[in-house]
């Protein structure tokens, strides 16, 4: 299989960096080389020393985005999983790699300071952190993501789905049989069928 | 896949699903003037009577009509399939059909699709334009693509279907939830036709068959309390393709417009269960007896069916238990031919007719066809399960499909032959797709 770049965006908190190694595991089941660049551990190595200004924001994304494309041209599945609050930066990294699947991580933000696994919403609500997405610093939406996920509705599992189903149909990871259906889902289409005496 | 966003104007056509609705009905309504809408865009097109394929169940017909192909190619054969090597039923999906869509195609021609409602889409998957899967849908945000499009649809309400279980015994609120799914879906086409560019608009009404399930009483029956509620559903349905009319005349390319039937229907008489004939007949043995589903199936046995009459020898080397060997199989088919051929009901008839997978099918995915098909006389609707000893019961619903009387409507005249007495469903895609200047 050739490589691509599947991008994971979205709030601090909202859940980037289980998807994407879960993501990983997936695709390492499957035979596949993946590479997972973590926000977090990108700004200890490659951006250390960067702060949260817009423009060293964008550098970050500049730099991971470079990694993900050198990556993905020699077959590796490179999974970024980075806030990228900005949607001009987020799609010229898009443009400048061939095959790039966004993943917008959707969460809201009462959810996530509720959730505050980090303890950085709280200090960011209370002025303590400054420049910080989603509440003192700006978050743009993907507009033209490939696949939306909801941490706050959807179990990791449902979003690892989705995600994988996106792959799966463009083709860009090879198909398990058999995984249409989640338990839940065979349990309700069952009882449409049944509703309706098809079953 | 492309998922790039081209913006190609080009040419246009557009098609309006009526899910299971008769040609007859459709016929009768447009005269009595309860579908004026349809009646008007009818004077200018052809409109004919067709056959679906079989079996005459919406996952298979829209997979004919989205592909072109019969199931032998695109490998959906019914609502339930068995797990390969195994008795376990499994519910095929949209990741199950086995060959290009008309979407595909076009997306291919960079010409966009928006498809609202389409049944045996789910997952949806990406298409070049937007897809909001029907039945058996689940859950919305597996239902749209591309994503962008979620929001929307959860703001708006959007309903995948109504809940058959919820509305079973009572009426009134049947026809009120009708009426809300039609409006959803006027929402969300409302949505798709100015956010996205397409070339090719289908949206499919599926509160049709659902109201043919449940009250088919009411349509042949003027004296029927709910007469009134029937034909008012419909007027809402003339009135909402007479919105899709007048809009897609507005935009030009007033002659690609279409409106399909993806099966027909008639009032359900008895339900017959083709297992229990099976076991009658000594072809089927369950172990324990008593069982309820065919993971029960002994060694001995020599067939069984799936819903709603498809039979399927019990072939050694195609099932796990399987006794038939190869060499036996013609034979034992044209028993089993011979047995629901002679299906009798208070003297009447019960089969129309038994096709053989063979002739019925053909394509790469022809090898897991059913053996043979049956095609019941009005009246008699088959069901699948295992778990009914008796080989007639009482109706459960009140209509059932038919494999004839399923119709089509084309503006571009020029596109069907008016005197064509075999066509078929799987002939509509292509007109479609010559419609948009496609060799098809």
């Amino acid at each position: 299989m050739k490589g691509f770049t599947l991008w994971f965006t979205g709030l601090s908190g909202a859940g980037k960096s289980t998807l994407a190694r879960m993501v990983e595991e997936a695709l390492l089941e499957r035979g596949m080389a993946v590479e997972v660049l973590d926000g977090d551990e990108v700004r200890e190595n490659l951006s250390k020393g960067l702060g949260f200004s817009k423009e060293d924001r964008d550098t970050n994304i500049r730099r991971i985005g470079y990694v993900c494309r050198l990556l993905s041209r020699n077959g590796v599945v490179a999974i970024a999983a980075a806030i990228s609050p900005y949607r001009a930066v987020r799609d010229e990294v898009r443009s400048q790699i061939e095959r790039f699947v966004e993943v917008y991580v959707e969460c809201p933000l009462e959810v996530l300071t509720e959730r505050d696994v980090k303890g950085l919403y709280k200090k960011a609500l209370a002025g303590e952190i400054r420049n910080f997405t989603g509440v003192s610093d700006p978050y743009e939406p993907p507009e033209n993501p490939e696949v939306v996920v909801n941490s706050a509705t959807e179990s990791p599992e449902e979003s690892l789905s989705k995600i994988l189903t996106t792959l799966e149909v463009l083709g860009y990871v090879p198909r398990i049989e058999g995984t249409d259906y989640s338990p839940e889902e065979e349990e309700a289409v069952k009882k449409r069928l049944s509703d309706l005496g098809y079953i | 896949m492309a998922l790039k966003w081209f913006q190609q104007p080009g040419r246009r056509a557009c098609v309006v699903g009526l899910d299971g609705v008769p040609h007859t009905m459709l016929t009768r309504l447009m005269a009595d003037g309860v579908m004026p809408n349809l009646a008007r865009i009818a004077a200018a097109s052809v409109v004919r009577s067709m056959t679906v394929s079989l079996p005459e169940i919406s996952s298979v017909s829209w997979t004919t009509f989205m592909t072109g192909r019969n199931p032998g190619t695109h490998g959906i054969y019914g609502f339930t399939d068995l797990h390969e090597g195994s008795y376990r039923l499994r519910f095929p999906s949209f990741r199950d059909v086995r060959c290009d869509t008309i979407w595909d195609i076009l997306g291919r021609e960079k010409m966009r699709s928006v498809v609202v409602n389409q049944p045996a889409t789910y997952p949806a998957r990406p298409i070049h334009g937007a897809l909001v899967s029907g039945f058996v849908a689940v859950h919305l945000d597996k239902a749209v693509f591309p994503a962008r499009h979620l929001r929307a649809a959860r703001e708006m309400d959007y309903r995948i279907d109504i809940d058959a279980g919820e509305v079973r015994g009572d009426t009134p609120r049947l026809y009120r939830r009708l009426h809300e799914l039609l409006d959803s879906r006027r929402r969300m086409v409302d949505h798709l036709w100015e956010a996205e560019k397409w070339n090719l608009m289908e949206i499919v009404v599926t509160g049709t068959d659902r109201l043919h399930h449940f009250q088919f009483d009411a349509w042949e029956d003027a004296g029927h309390p709910h007469h009134g509620d029937f034909l008012d559903y419909y007027r809402a349905v003339d009135a909402f393709i007479g919105e899709i009319h007048t809009r897609f005349v507005d935009g030009g390319d007033a002659e690609n417009f279409f409106v399909l039937s993806d099966h027909g229907f008639c009032r359900t008489r008895h339900e017959v269960y083709p297992n229990a004939v099976l076991a009658k007949a000594g072809y089927l043995r369950l172990s324990p007896a008593d069982a309820t589903d065919l993971e029960a199936i002994a060694e001995s046995s020599r067939a069984f069916a799936l819903d709603p009459a498809r039979i399927y020898v019990h072939r050694r080397g195609r099932f796990p238990r399987g006794s038939v060997a190869d060499a036996d199989a013609d034979a034992v088919k044209a028993e089993l031919r011979e047995l629901f051929l002679g299906l009798e009901h208070e003297g009447q008839p019960v089969v129309r007719h038994v096709f053989d997978g063979a002739e019925v099918y053909d394509g790469p995915e022809a090898g897991n066809a059913p053996d043979l098909l049956v095609v019941p006389h009005d009246g008699f609707d088959f069901k699948g399960r295992v778990t009914t000893r008796d080989i007639v019961g009482e109706r459960r619903l009140q209509g059932m499909h038919t494999w004839d009387d399923a119709f089509f409507l084309a503006g571009r005249t020029d596109l069907v032959e008016a005197d064509d007495a075999d066509f078929r469903l799987q002939a509509v895609p292509h007109v479609i797709l010559r419609s948009l200047g496609l060799d098809a």
